[in-house]
């Protein structure tokens, strides 16, 4: 193939009608910018000055293009205005991203960030790099267009089975759509096929974020020195690989070695101070290991950097309380708790705020107070709807047995067990609970007895179905999934009956008209239990391919079709 | 390891390093400018306009020294320059190229054409490559006479990019691999010295299986001028 001259200017992708953002601190910018798209022919270009405009003009207008910077001054940054805009669900997948900064930064090193954008622009910018640019992005997401709605329908076989069509078609795009085919294998809960796809383009090039994807199968296989081998290769062949970083950090904590996975997570920090969450890792890590002074730092600063980011975390706050706490200025511990309440305003972090005021008191000695925080605990947890995870869960009951509080955790560790009765581990962990309260042998019996009910109520629920009871198998399911809200095993049986009855319904046509069952309402109802599921416990081999077979009979809502 | 040391200690080699980003920033912008207000003038003969021309090829060639000198600084201390190898076609290098310099070839009548296969794709730093093939680039619109062939194929499992042009050619001491290398170490041949120790940094930087990338001048080739070759594995 040969190019003359300007190459990229004979391609004429209809860049004239689509409507464009711009996004920078700078006035100037925004004018020299405005004037490009114009001389392009462009007749609609918002501009916004700093990020929460820039956010805000998103959130009331639908955008096809965003010309972002990077540096906004105060307040958000270009990346943090990004993710807002795909957490938050303002921009599709149709959006193009373009990030405009001054000069490379890590975070646009290729795993720094999961929020990336279609493509970074450094400065200077001319109106024919940003037209090249432009139909570079182009040419990627038409071919991405099908995956990227299978995804966000979360059919995630059917976007794997999308990317081995396009292998066939678009071999220029051969290795993204393998990466991208890979990590759909894991949403699938393939791990395996997974792994084989990582290895077939490890054979070709060392790519970090291949090496990085096999590390995360080993290291999920329980095969944690060779993913930690295969990490420390990452980061010595390039040490700007943050995936790398706190993967390995995993790893170096399952081994045991949690000085090295402070370390670790020192040195990602400090290539990208401005992560809230890396910076939160390092502070609990490091909160662990009693170095209290760098968890403070840590901490201190994921709470500073997450004052305008989207991903800010209220484990950064009560951390920080926690610190405090250990340092016995309870004072400062309970302003952080207040504050925490007010950054999140919501019933979980009403809970753990509560929970950690107990530890404070509790380590700093004054036990009449720790006491008293337990009993609150108890009354909100007997008033409240939300289930907290497991580890906080845990947290909870270990808490609340140590101040001396008996019935709320006794009720909170029954329900646990209950919604995770498959859960060996769990159990286990369980009974030591009752153990260290002097409780064992009522804690035995009271994990034996939820167990059981658990699995009786769902075990009730599939014979109906066997023995094509199908009405009474999904009121029996429906009512389970009600009082055990957070147990998967019976959530994905359920949804698998409703599928079954509906798959029966749409092939026997006499049937219908007979027992007039609202189908869509039914297809409602399965997605809702599955997606809840899907949020409990991510990667599920029966979610995907649940999710497949209710796309079969009924298209997610909202998804248009493909063009 | 204590992360409390070496923090909030004022160092020369900070300062030295934002200021340089500093001054890139600024003559970006003039660079950005000039190219607009060059793309926008009607009459291209007028005597204001080939100054202008002038302007942006040495704020260019200023920008690109300041890229460089940036990018080489990773190996006195931090801040590092994030290497980022990227696979991608080389169809869209050739047009990112050809966007970052057609107003500079346009105005001064050069023709540029590029020859590379359909579909090829590559593994490498594009901005640093970029930046290789820009200052190689530049050189050749300074010596050429009106001709500049960027071509790209691979060659021996390497991915070999020539830029050449029809002007008289490099000076004999200046060919060969052991030549760029020796450009190098010697300071004082000033601007020229500098991208080609540039060059050869970031063509070492590009390892794949035990091989490392390497650049070299040549003298001939179908434009019968100076060229300039780097490999990348």
């Amino acid at each position: 193939m040969s190019v003359k001259g300007d190459g990229a200017m004979e391609k004429n992708q209809d860049w004239v009608g689509k409507r464009y953002l711009l996004v920078d601190d700078f006035s100037i910018i925004r004018t020299l910018l405005r004037d490009m798209l114009r001389n392009l022919g462009v007749r609609s270009a918002d501009q916004a000055g700093n990020g929460a405009d820039a956010v805000a003009m998103l959130a009331k207008n639908k955008y096809d293009v965003v010309l972002c910077d990077y540096n906004l001054g105060a307040g958000r940054t270009g990346q943090q205005v990004l993710e807002e805009a795909r957490l938050r669900d303002l921009i599709g997948p149709a959006c193009i991203w373009l990030m405009i900064s001054a000069e490379k930064s890590v975070e646009s090193v290729m795993g720094a960030a999961e929020h990336q954008p279609d493509g970074y622009l450094i400065k200077p910018i001319t109106e024919g790099l940003l037209l090249t640019r432009l139909n570079r992005v182009w040419s990627k997401k038409k071919v991405f267009r099908e995956i990227e709605m299978a995804y966000e329908a979360k059919d995630y076989l059917k976007a794997a089975r999308l990317c081995d069509a396009k292998l066939d078609t678009d071999k220029v795009y051969a290795l993204d759509l393998m990466r991208m085919k890979a990590s759909l294998l894991l949403k699938c809960g393939e791990p395996e096929q997974a792994r084989a796809v990582y290895e077939t383009i490890l054979a070709e090039r060392d790519y970090g974020w291949a090496k990085t994807g096999l590390a995360k199968m080993r290291l999920q296989n329980g095969e944690v020195e060779t993913a930690k081998r295969l990490l420390q290769e990452v980061i010595s062949d390039n040490a700007n690989f943050l995936d790398a970083y706190d993967q390995l950090a995993l790893a170096h904590q399952q081994l045991g070695e949690f000085g090295e996975a402070e370390q670790v997570l020192a040195s990602a920090a400090k290539l990208s101070p401005n992560s809230v969450l890396r910076q939160k890792n390092l502070g609990t890590l490091a909160l662990k290991l009693g170095n209290i002074n760098v968890a403070e730092k840590a901490f201190a600063k994921s709470v500073e950097v997450g004052e305008h980011s989207i991903l800010r975390t209220p484990d950064a706050y009560l951390g920080l309380a926690r610190v405090y706490g250990q340092k016995s200025e309870v004072k400062q511990a309970l302003q952080v708790l207040g504050a925490v309440q007010k950054a999140f305003d919501n019933e979980e972090v009403r809970l753990r705020a509560k929970i950690t005021e107990g530890l404070v008191y509790h380590e700093s000695g004054d036990f009449k107070k720790a006491r008293i925080s337990g009993e609150e605990m108890g009354k909100l947890l007997a008033g409240s709807s939300v289930k907290p995870d497991i580890a906080t869960s845990l947290d909870m009951a270990r808490l609340l047995f140590a101040v001396g509080v008996k019935d709320a955790p006794v009720d909170l560790l029954r329900d646990l067990v209950k919604n995770n009765h498959d859960n060996e581990e769990l159990a286990a962990e369980v009974r030591q609970i009752f153990d260290n309260a002097r409780m064992g042998e009522q804690g035995a019996d009271l994990v034996n007895a939820s167990r059981k009910e658990a699995s009786g109520m769902m075990n009730h629920g599939v014979m109906l179905w066997k023995g094509g009871k199908l009405p009474e198998a999904v009121a029996w399911m429906r009512d389970a999934s009600t009082a055990l809200p957070m147990n998967v095993r019976i959530l994905f049986n359920f949804a698998h009956i409703l599928i079954s009855v509906m798959q029966q319904q749409g092939g026997d046509s006499t049937a219908t008209a007979k027992e007039d069952l609202d189908l869509e309402g039914m297809a409602a109802e399965t997605r809702e239990v599955l997606l809840r599921a899907d949020r409990i416990a991510p990667n599920h081999q029966r979610f995907a391919q649940l999710m497949e077979l209710l796309a079969e009979l009924s298209p997610a809502p909202g998804v248009e079709a493909p063009a | 390891m204590d992360i409390e040391s070496n923090q909030d200690r004022p160092d020369l080699s900070l300062l030295v390093a934002s200021s340089a980003h500093d001054m890139k920033n600024s003559v970006s912008m003039l660079s950005g400018t000039l190219e607009n207000l060059l793309a926008e003038a009607s009459d291209k003969m007028a005597p204001a306009y080939q100054q202008m021309v002038h302007m942006l090829y040495e704020t260019r060639r200023l920008n690109n020294n300041l890229i460089q000198l940036l990018a080489l600084y990773k190996d006195v201390g931090s801040p590092s320059y994030p290497f980022d190898p990227e696979t991608l076609p080389i169809a869209e290098f050739v047009d990112e190229v050809a966007a970052r310099n057609h107003i500079v070839f346009d105005s001064r009548g050069i023709v540029f054409d590029a020859d590379f296969p359909d579909n090829l794709i590559w593994c490498f730093d594009e901005d640093l490559i970029v930046g290789v093939i820009g200052h190689a680039l530049n050189n050749a619109i300074r010596y050429t006479r009106d001709k500049i062939r960027l071509s790209i194929a691979p060659v021996e499992e390497f991915l070999e990019l020539r830029v050449e042009d029809n002007g008289d050619g490099y000076p004999q001491a200046m060919l060969g691999r052991a030549a760029a290398v020796r450009a190098g170490v010697d300071f004082t041949t000033g601007s020229t010295g500098l991208g080609l120790y540039f060059s050869s940094e970031v063509a070492k930087m590009h390892k794949h299986r035990g091989r490392h990338g390497s650049v070299w001048l040549e003298n001939g080739g179908p434009l019968g001028g100076g060229c300039f070759v780097l490999r990348l594995p």
